[in-house]
C-alpha cells in the first residue's frame, strides 16, 4: 500500500478474530501489544486505572504472531519487534503503529530478548533470538540483519527459552538458556560483546543437564542473586545459581501444563499454566522454620559455614500464598505474562491472552498474603477485555458498508456478508451475503450512508439492485471484464456454499446460466491468464473446498473439466498455455497435472520433482512474451503472485487479511488506471467475519479534480496546473524510488547517469535528486504510448463521482465539533456532510504493512474522554499544531479569499482541490525518507546562506531544483518566500515525531478556519456582489494559475540567470538544459492533451512555442 | 446441501446434534489416534531423557552405490547424531586407499534428523493438553489447532524430504571437516545429509585451478549433490570438483517416520474436512 494511500476501516458489527499467542506490556504501562494466529498485532491501551481498550489493530504479518519483545530501551524510542511463524520480523513504533523495519529471516523465532550495553556496544542494541533452530541467533535490532550467533560446543539443539541475568555482584551480563532436551547452557554477555562483533565463535561458559523436557521459561531472581527458575511443562523447579544444585521440583497436579513463571520478589514466586490459573508461593526456608531455636544460632551458624570453606546450602519449600483463575468457560491456551515494576506509579500486572482474543489483567499486590487460616486467597480479576468489547460498546460509531440494506430487507437481522468485489470502473460493490442474495451498490453512495450524518437520505435512493439466485451462502464472486476487457461488461459469476456458480448479468439482473458442480463450496473463483485461451476464450476455475477443481467456459455455458483428485486444499493453480494443461499445487506439496482438453489427470507428482514442475511453470509464464502494454496483463501478474503468496503460507480459500489487502492493493497500483477511491473487502482466516477498507489515493485524487473544474474556466491554463502538479507528484513519489533502487543499484544507475553527458556536471555530488530527472525521462519514454490510454481513461471517471469522492475523503478527516459554526460554514459551503461518528483511519508504512484504528479509537486518550462533541479528533495535539499553523500561515491568505453565498460547484471544488492539495504536500514532507529530509533540512540551514550570497556548493542546486518540485507540488499562489515558515514548520512536526494523521488533520483544520474565517467576514446578508468583488475575484484567481506557469519558466530562469546563486556558469547550464530537455520530453504527453481536450486553443500553442524556444538552447 | 437454508427445524437439530458429536466425541478420537501415531514416530527419533534405556542406542549403516565401489563407509547413528563414521576412499589417480575416519571425542549432529524430531515433540505437545476433558466449542478452534499441528508435521517431513542446499565453501567451512582424525585432505570434502529415508555420504575430491588457467572461473551456487567441474574459491585458491562420489543407505526407521508423517497429516486433513463440513451452520450457534 502506498503511503500516498489514505485508509478508512468501516468496521461491520463484528470484531475480526484476533486469537491471541504472544503479549506484552510496554514499559510505559500504557500500551498492551498482542499478536494473533491471524498474523494481526493489536494495540491496547491501558489506562492508569487499569482500564483496556483496544486501539488499533496492525497488519503486516501473513501467519500467525510466534513472539513479541521490546525492541529499543523504551523510554527512549517505544519499538516493540514481532515475529511470525514464517520468518518475518517488524519493528513497530507502538504509539503510532508505523512500521518501522522489517525482514524476513528462514528462521522461526519463538522468544526474542532485547540486549543493549550502552557502554560498550555502539548501535541500538541486539535482539537475541531463540526458535525452531540451533542455539541463539543474534539479531541487529535497528536493521534486523544476523550478526552473528551463540554457538554450543556440547549437543547443540534448539532452544526453548532464555533470559538475560544481568548481576550486580559478579558485574556481568550472562544468558542463561534452556534447550528442548532440557540442558541449561550459559553464554558470557558483556564479555564478548567484541568477540561478536568480530565475528568470532562465541561458545557456552557452561551447561548442566536438567532432566525435564518441555522447559517454558527461565528466571533468575535478582533480588537474592542466588536462585535460578526454571519452569518445564509437568513441574517447576528451583536451582541454586551459584553451583546449578537442585533446590526444589514442584510437580504440576491434576494434569495442569505449567506455561511460565515470574520471581515477584527474594523467594517468592509466581507460577502460571496453560489454562490461565497463576500461583504465587513464598519459598519458606527451612533454617527459618526451625524457630526461635534456631535464631539464636543463626549467627553462630552463618560464621560457622564460611570458615568450613562450604557454601551455605539454602534448603527451601514452597507455599501457595495466593492463586487467580479464570471463568469456567476456557478456550486453551493462555499466554500470560507478568509486569513487575517497582516505581510507584505502576501496578505488579498478571496479564493473559485467550486464544478467543480476551485479555485478562490481575493486580497483583505488592505483599501477597494467604488467608488468615493459611489457606490460599484468591486475588480477583481486575480487568478482562475483547475486542468485540470495543465494537459492542462503539457499535453507534462503526458501521459497516451495507448495514443500511437490513433495514430495507427484513428486521430480523443484518445480512452477514460473505464475500464482495469492488469494481473501480463502474463505482460498484458487489456483495454476496449469508442468506444467498447479492447485491450490487453504488459504492461511495454506501460508504457515504455508513460514515455521514444525513446519510439517511441516501439509504432511500434505489441506487442497489438485488439478487436473488442462490439458496445458500455466496463465498466467492468475480468480475471477469475487471481483469479482461475482452469480456462482456455485464457478466459476473457468483460461487455459493452448495457448490452452485451463477453466471449474472448484473445490468438486467437476470441469471444467464446456472452451473451445477456438484462439489463443496465454492472457495475461490479465479480467471485463467491473458495468454491462456481455449478456442480464443479464456476459462473460469472455480476451486471448491473438498480439493476439488472445477473450469467452467462461459461462452459455450458449460463445464470443462472436473478435477478431484486431490486429498489435500489446493493452494496453486497454474496454466501451461502450450500443451494445454491445468497445474494443480496442493498443501502437501503435491502437483496435478490436468490436460483440459480430455479431462484426464496426466500426471502426479510429489517432493522434489512436484516443486521443479511448478517452478519451472514460474519460468514459463516469464518467457512468454507480454502481450504488448495492456492493463489488463499486469493485474493479471499480479494476480497470480497474490494467490501465489496467499497459498504459500495457509490453505487455500480463506486469505488472510493481510496479505489479500496487499496484494490487491498491488493490483490497484499498477492500473494504469488511476482510480481514486477503492473499497477492498477483507476477509479473516478462520470465520466469516469480514470488514471493508476504503482506500482514497490522494494524489490521483488532485490530479483528476485539478483539470476539470480549472478546464471549464480558462483551458490552457489548467494545462500548466495539472503538468506542472502531475510532474511534481511523480517526482517526488519516484524519489522514493529512487532512493530504493540507489540502495540495490547505485551503482549500475550511477553508471548509467554517467553515459549521459548532459548531466555531466551534476554527477559529483552523489545525491538522489539528480536521478529523478532522469528517471522522470526514461519512465515517460517508456509509458509514452501507455499515457495516451490513461489521460483519456481519467476523463472518462466522472467527474462529480471524483468531487463526491474528495468530499467524503474530506468529511472523514476533518475533526468535526472543534467549533459549531465551523462545521456549519463546512455543511453549508463545502457541501460536505458531518461525520456520524470517529472514523477509523489507516496508516500506511509501507507497501504491505499498516495499522487500521479500531471502533473507540478516540476513547483511549483519556483528556478526551470529557469533550463529547468533538467527533473524530485525532489527539489533543492536533489543535495545537493546527494553531501553531495558522500563526505561520501568511496573513494575505484569509483576506481577500472570499467565498459568495451562492457559490457555484466551481468554487467549492476549486476549494476542495486547494484543501487537497495541501494535505497532498503535508503527506509527501511528513513521510519523506530520511535521506531526503537530511538534504531538505539542510537546504533550510543553508537557505539564509544562500541568500546572503555565500556560495552554497553543489548540493544547494540539487536541493533548490527540489524545492522547486516541492512548490510545484503546492501549487499555490504565495510560492515565495511566505511558504517557507510552513514548509519549515512542517518538517519541524516530522522531526518531532509527529503523526502523519495528527498532521494532515491539523493543516485540514488550519486551512479550513482560515479559509472560512474569511467567510466569517463577509455578512450573510450582502448577497449583491459588487463588481469590483468579482473582479477582484477572478484577479484572485488568475494569478493563481498563471503562478503555476511562472514556476515553470521560474525555474529555467532561476537556473539560468538567477544572479543569487553562484554557482559555476557550466553547472547552471547543464541544470537548465536538463530541465529543458524534460520539458521536451513533456513534450508528447501535452500535445496528447491538446488532442483530446482542446484542439485549436490558440494559448496553448503559444505556450508550446515557449517550451519549444527554450528547447532551442 | 441445496436447501439446507430451508431445513426444517427437526433437520436442524439433527445436525445441530451430529456437530455436537463430533466436537465433544469425533474430534477426541482422532486427536487420541493422532497422538499414538506421532508418539510411535517420535518413538523412532529416539528422544533423549524420555527414554528409560539410557544413551539411544547405536546404529550401524553401511553406505554403498551399486554403480561405484570406489567408496565405501560405515556411518554409526546414535538418535540425531553420528558417533562413529569409517570410510574408505579408492583414489582414482593411485588406487590407493583412504581411511577417513571420525574423532573419538566429537558427536556430528544431523540438523535435519534432530529439527524433524523436535518437530515432532511440538505437534505432540499441542495436542497433549487437548484431553477428554477439554471440550471444543467451535469449529473454528479445531481448524485453527488442526492447521498449528499440520504445519508442524510438514515442515518435519520436510526437514528430511529436502536436504539443504549448500554451497562448496558452505560444505569446506562446515564443522563435518573437522570431524575427522586424522585430519580431511585439503583436497576432499565430505557431507553428510538425509534425503528421504536415506542417509547419504558425498565426497568430493578437488583440484586446484591454476591461477593463469584459461578455463572461465565460475562459482558453482548451492545445491545438494555438486557435479564434477563445480567451481569455488576457498582461501586464496580457486578449486574444482575432480570427482564426485556419492553412497547412501536406507535408514528403515526414517522410512516408518516418513509414513507416520504422511498418515498423521492424512488424519488431520480428514477431521479438518468433516468440521468444514459444517462450516456453513457453526456460525449460527455459540458453540
Amino acid at each position: 500500500m502506498k503511503t500516498s494511500l489514505q485508509v478508512v476501516a468501516l468496521w461491520g458489527k463484528n470484531a475480526p478474530p484476533h486469537s491471541i499467542t504472544a503479549i506484552m506490556i510496554t514499559d510505559d504501562q500504557q500500551t498492551i501489544v498482542t499478536g494473533s494466529q491471524e498474523g494481526q498485532l493489536c494495540l491496547w491501551s491501558l489506562s492508569p486505572e487499569l482500564k483496556i481498550s483496544a486501539k488499533e489493530l496492525l497488519f503486516g504479518h501473513s501467519t500467525s504472531v510466534t513472539c513479541l519483545a521490546r525492541a529499543r530501551d523504551f523510554s527512549k524510542q517505544p519499538y516493540v519487534v514481532s515475529a511470525a511463524e514464517n520468518g518475518e520480523m517488524c519493528v513497530w513504533n507502538v504509539t503510532n503503529g508505523q512500521c518501522v523495519e522489517k525482514a524476513t529471516l528462514p528462521y522461526t523465532h519463538t522468544a526474542i530478548c532485547y540486549y543493549h550495553c550502552s557502554f560498550r556496544m555502539t548501535g541500538e542494541g541486539w535482539l537475541l533470538c531463540c526458535g525452531e533452530y540451533q542455539d541463539i541467533l543474534i539479531i541487529d535490532a535497528k536493521t534486523l540483519a544476523i550478526i552473528n550467533t551463540f554457538t554450543s560446543s556440547q549437543s547443540p539443539d534448539w532452544i526453548n527459552c532464555m533470559c538475560i541475568v544481568h548481576s550486580m555482584r559478579i558485574q556481568e551480563d550472562s544468558l542463561l538458556v534452556v534447550s528442548v532436551t532440557g540442558e541449561l547452557k550459559v553464554w558470557d554477555l558483556s564479555s564478548s560483546i567484541n568477540s561478536i562483533q568480530e565475528k568470532q565463535v562465541v561458545y557456552e561458559k557452561e551447561s548442566k543437564f536438567l532432566d525435564s523436557l518441555n522447559c517454558q521459561t527461565i528466571r533468575f531472581c535478582t533480588y537474592t542473586e542466588r536462585l535460578l527458575l526454571v519452569v518445564f511443562s509437568k513441574c517447576w523447579k528451583v536451582y541454586d545459581y551459584c553451583d546449578f544444585s537442585l533446590l526444589w521440583t514442584e510437580v504440576s497436579r491434576n494434569g495442569q501444563f505449567f506455561a511460565g513463571g515470574e520471581v515477584l520478589a527474594a523467594h517468592r514466586i509466581l507460577i502460571w499454566t496453560e489454562d490461565g490459573h497463576s500461583y504465587i508461593y513464598q519459598l519458606l526456608n527451612r533454617w527459618a522454620q526451625m524457630g526461635a531455636a534456631y535464631k539464636t544460632f543463626s549467627g553462630l551458624s552463618k560464621s560457622i559455614y564460611p570458615a568450613d570453606g562450604r557454601v551455605l546450602k539454602e534448603t527451601i519449600y514452597p507455599h501457595l500464598l495466593c492463586s487467580t483463575s479464570v471463568e469456567e468457560n476456557k478456550s486453551l491456551p493462555f499466554v500470560m505474562g507478568y509486569m513487575n515494576e517497582r516505581k510507584e506509579p505502576f501496578y505488579k500486572v498478571l496479564f493473559s491472552g485467550e486464544v478467543s482474543g480476551r485479555i485478562t489483567l490481575w493486580h497483583i499486590p505488592d505483599v501477597p498474603i494467604s488467608k488468615f487460616d493459611g489457606s490460599p486467597r484468591e486475588i480477583p480479576i481486575t480487568t478482562t477485555w475483547t475486542l468485540q468489547d470495543n465494537f459492542d460498546k462503539h457499535q453507534t460509531v462503526s458501521q459497516s458498508i451495507i448495514d443500511h440494506f437490513s433495514g430495507l430487507e427484513d428486521e430480523a437481522g443484518t445480512a452477514v456478508v460473505t464475500s464482495s468485489e469492488y469494481v473501480p470502473s463502474l463505482d460498484k460493490l458487489i456483495c454476496g451475503c449469508e442468506d444467498g442474495t447479492i447485491f450490487i451498490t453504488q459504492a461511495l453512495n454506501a460508504a457515504k450512508a455508513g460514515l455521514l450524518e444525513g446519510g439517511s437520505l441516501l439509504k432511500d435512493s434505489p441506487s442497489h439492485k438485488v439478487l436473488k439466485g442462490h439458496h445458500q451462502s455466496v463465498t466467492s464472486l468475480l468480475y471477469p471484464h475487471g481483469l479482461s476487457s475482452k469480456l462482456d461488461q455485464s457478466w459476473m459469476v457468483s460461487g455459493d456454499q452448495g457448490s452452485c456458480v451463477i453466471l449474472w448479468d448484473i445490468f438486467t439482473e437476470d441469471i444467464l446460466h446456472k452451473f451445477f458442480l456438484e462439489a463443496g463450496p465454492v472457495t475461490s473463483l479465479l480467471m485463467s491468464p491473458e495468454n491462456f485461451r481455449l478456442r480464443d476464450d479464456q476459462i473460469i476455475c472455480c476451486v471448491c473446498s473438498d480439493h476439488s477443481v472445477s473450469l467452467l467456459h462461459l461462452e459455450g455455458r458449460r463445464c470443462l473439466l472436473r478435477a478431484r483428485k486431490h486429498l489435500f486444499p489446493v493452494r496453486m493453480i497454474k496454466w501451461h498455455p502450450v500443451e494445454n494443461f491445468l497445474i494443480v499445487g496442493c498443501a502437501d506439496d503435491s502437483v496435478y497435472i490436468w490436460e483440459i482438453e480430455t479431462g484426464t489427470l496426466e500426471r502426479h507428482e510429489t517432493g522434489e520433482r512436484a516443486r521443479i514442475i511448478l517452478n519451472s511453470c514460474d519460468d514459463l509464464q516469464l518467457l512468454k512474451p507480454e502481450p504488448a502494454l495492456s492493463v489488463t496483463s499486469e493485474t493479471h501478474k499480479h494476480k497470480s503472485i497474490e494467490q501465489r503468496s496467499s497459498s504459500s503460507h495457509q490453505l487455500g480459500p480463506i486469505p488472510c487479511p493481510g496479505l489479500q489487502v496487499e496484494s490487491s492493493c498491488k493490483v490497484a497500483d499498477t492500473k494504469s488506471f488511476p482510480t481514486p477511491f477503492n473499497v477492498l473487502p477483507v476477509k479473516t482466516k478462520w470465520s466469516n467475519v469480514g470488514f471493508h477498507i476504503l482506500l482514497f489515493d490522494l494524489e490521483n485524487l488532485v490530479k483528476l479534480l485539478l483539470p476539470t473544474p480549472l478546464s471549464a474556466a480558462d483551458s490552457s491554463n489548467s494545462f500548466y496546473g495539472s503538468e506542472i502538479l502531475r510532474r511534481a507528484k511523480s517526482t517526488v513519489e519516484k524519489t522514493t524510488l529512487t532512493i530504493k533502487r540507489n540502495k540495490t543499484a547505485s551503482g549500475s544507475l550511477s553508471a548509467e547517469a554517467q553515459a549521459k553527458p548532459l548531466n555531466d556536471g551534476l554527477i559529483q555530488g552523489n545525491n538522489a535528486i539528480k536521478f529523478i530527472e532522469e528517471n522522470d525521462i526514461k519512465k515517460q519514454k517508456k509509458t509514452k504510448s501507455s499515457k495516451k490510454k490513461h489521460t483519456k481513461a481519467s476523463r472518462k471517471v466522472d467527474a462529480n463521482l471524483t468531487i463526491d469522492t474528495a468530499k467524503l475523503f474530506l468529511s472523514c478527516l476533518l475533526p468535526w465539533g472543534v467549533d459549531k459554526e465551523l462545521d456549519n460554514l463546512c455543511i453549508n459551503h463545502l457541501n460536505i456532510l458531518k461525520l456520524q461518528g470517529p472514523v477509523s483511519l489507516g496508516l500506511a508504512s509501507n507497501e504491505d504493512h499498516f495499522s487500521l484504528m479500531l471502533p473507540g479509537w478516540d476513547l483511549c486518550n483519556t483528556e478526551m474522554k470529557k469533550e463529547y462533541s468533538r467527533v473524530n479528533l485525532f489527539s489533543r495535539k492536533v489543535l495545537d499544531l493546527s494553531n501553531k499553523y495558522t500563526a505561520t500561515l501568511p496573513n494575505h491568505v484569509g483576506t481577500p479569499r472570499r467565498l459568495e453565498n451562492n457559490c457555484d460547484s466551481f468554487e467549492e471544488s476549486n476549494t476542495i482541490v486547494y484543501l487537497l492539495s495541501r494535505l497532498f504536500l503535508v503527506n509527501k514532507l511528513v513521510n519523506m525518507p530520511s535521506e531526503l529530509a537530511c538534504d531538505f533540512d539542510r537546504f533550510f540551514k543553508t537557505e539564509s546562506m544562500h541568500n546572503k550570497m555565500k556560495s552554497p556548493g553543489n548540493d544547494i542546486l540539487h536541493i533548490s531544483s527540489f524545492y522547486g518540485y516541492l512548490r510545484n507540488g503546492k501549487n499555490e499562489s504565495h510560492m515565495t518566500d511566505a511558504d517557507l515558515p510552513l514548509l519549515k514548520l512542517i518538517s519541524c512536526w516530522r522531526d518531532q515525531s509527529v503523526q502523519v494523521t495528527e498532521a494532515i488533520q491539523a493543516v485540514l483544520l488550519a486551512e479550513v478556519q482560515q479559509h472560512m474565517k474569511s467567510l466569517r467576514k463577509t455578512p450573510i446578508d450582502s448577497q449583491p456582489v459588487s463588481t469590483a468583488e468579482n473582479g477582484n475575484y477572478e484577479m484572485m484567481q488568475i494569478p493563481k494559475k498563471k503562478e503555476w506557469t511562472e514556476e515553470l519558466e521560474l525555474q529555467c530562469i532561476r537556473n539560468t540567470s538567477a544572479p543569487q546563486t553562484p554557482v559555476s556558469p557550466v553547472k547552471h547550464d547543464s541544470n537548465s538544459n536538463s530541465a529543458n530537455f524534460q520539458d521536451a520530453e513533456d513534450m508528447p504527453d501535452r500535445c496528447v492533451l491538446e488532442e483530446s481536450e482542446s484542439p485549436g486553443d490558440p494559448r496553448h500553442h503559444s505556450w508550446m512555442a515557449k517550451v519549444c524556444s527554450c528547447k532551442v538552447c | 446441501m441445496a436447501t439446507a437454508m430451508a431445513a426444517t427445524a427437526a433437520e436442524r437439530t439433527v445436525l445441530e446434534e451430529e456437530f455436537r458429536w463430533l466436537l465433544h466425541a469425533e474430534v477426541h478420537a482422532v486427536l487420541r489416534q493422532l497422538q499414538d501415531i506421532l508418539k510411535e514416530a517420535s518413538l523412532r527419533f529416539t528422544l533423549p531423557g524420555s527414554g528409560t534405556e539410557g544413551p539411544a542406542k547405536q546404529e550401524n549403516f553401511i553406505l554403498g552405490s551399486c554403480s561405484t565401489d570406489q567408496v565405501k563407509g560405515v556411518l554409526t547413528l546414535q538418535g540425531d547424531a553420528l558417533s562413529q563414521a569409517d570410510v574408505n576412499l579408492k583414489m582414482p589417480r593411485n588406487n590407493q586407499l583412504l581411511h577417513l575416519a571420525f574423532r573419538e571425542d566429537k558427536q556430528w549432529k544431523l540438523q535435519q534428523i534432530q529439527d524433524a524430531r523436535n518437530h515432532v515433540s511440538q505437534a505432540i505437545y499441542l495436542l497433549a493438553n487437548r484431553d477428554e476433558n477439554y471440550q471444543f466449542k467451535t469449529g473454528a478452534e479445531v481448524l485453527k489447532l488442526m492447521d498449528a499441528v499440520m504445519l508442524q508435521l510438514t515442515r518435519a517431513r520436510n526437514r528430511l524430504t529436502t536436504p539443504a542446499t549448500l554451497t562448496l565453501p558452505e560444505i569446506a567451512a562446515s564443522g563435518l571437516t573437522r570431524m575427522f582424525a586424522p585430519s580431511l585432505p585439503s583436497d576432499l570434502l565430505v557431507n553428510v545429509y538425509i534425503n528421504l529415508n536415506k542417509l547419504c555420504l558425498t565426497v568430493y575430491q578437488l583440484h586446484a585451478l591454476q591461477p593463469n588457467s584459461t578455463k572461465n572461473f565460475r562459482p558453482a551456487g548451492g545445491s545438494v549433490l555438486h557435479s564434477p567441474g563445480a567451481m569455488f574459491e576457498w582461501g586464496a585458491q580457486r578449486l574444482e570438483v575432480s570427482h564426485v562420489h556419492k553412497v547412501e543407505c536406507v535408514v528403515p526407521w526414517l522410512n516408518d517416520a516418513l509414513v507416520y508423517f504422511t498418515v498423521s497429516l492424512q488424519l488431520c486433513q480428514q477431521l479438518k474436512d468433516k468440521i468444514s463440513v459444517f462450516s456453513s451452520y457453526w456460525s449460527y450457534r455459540p458453540f
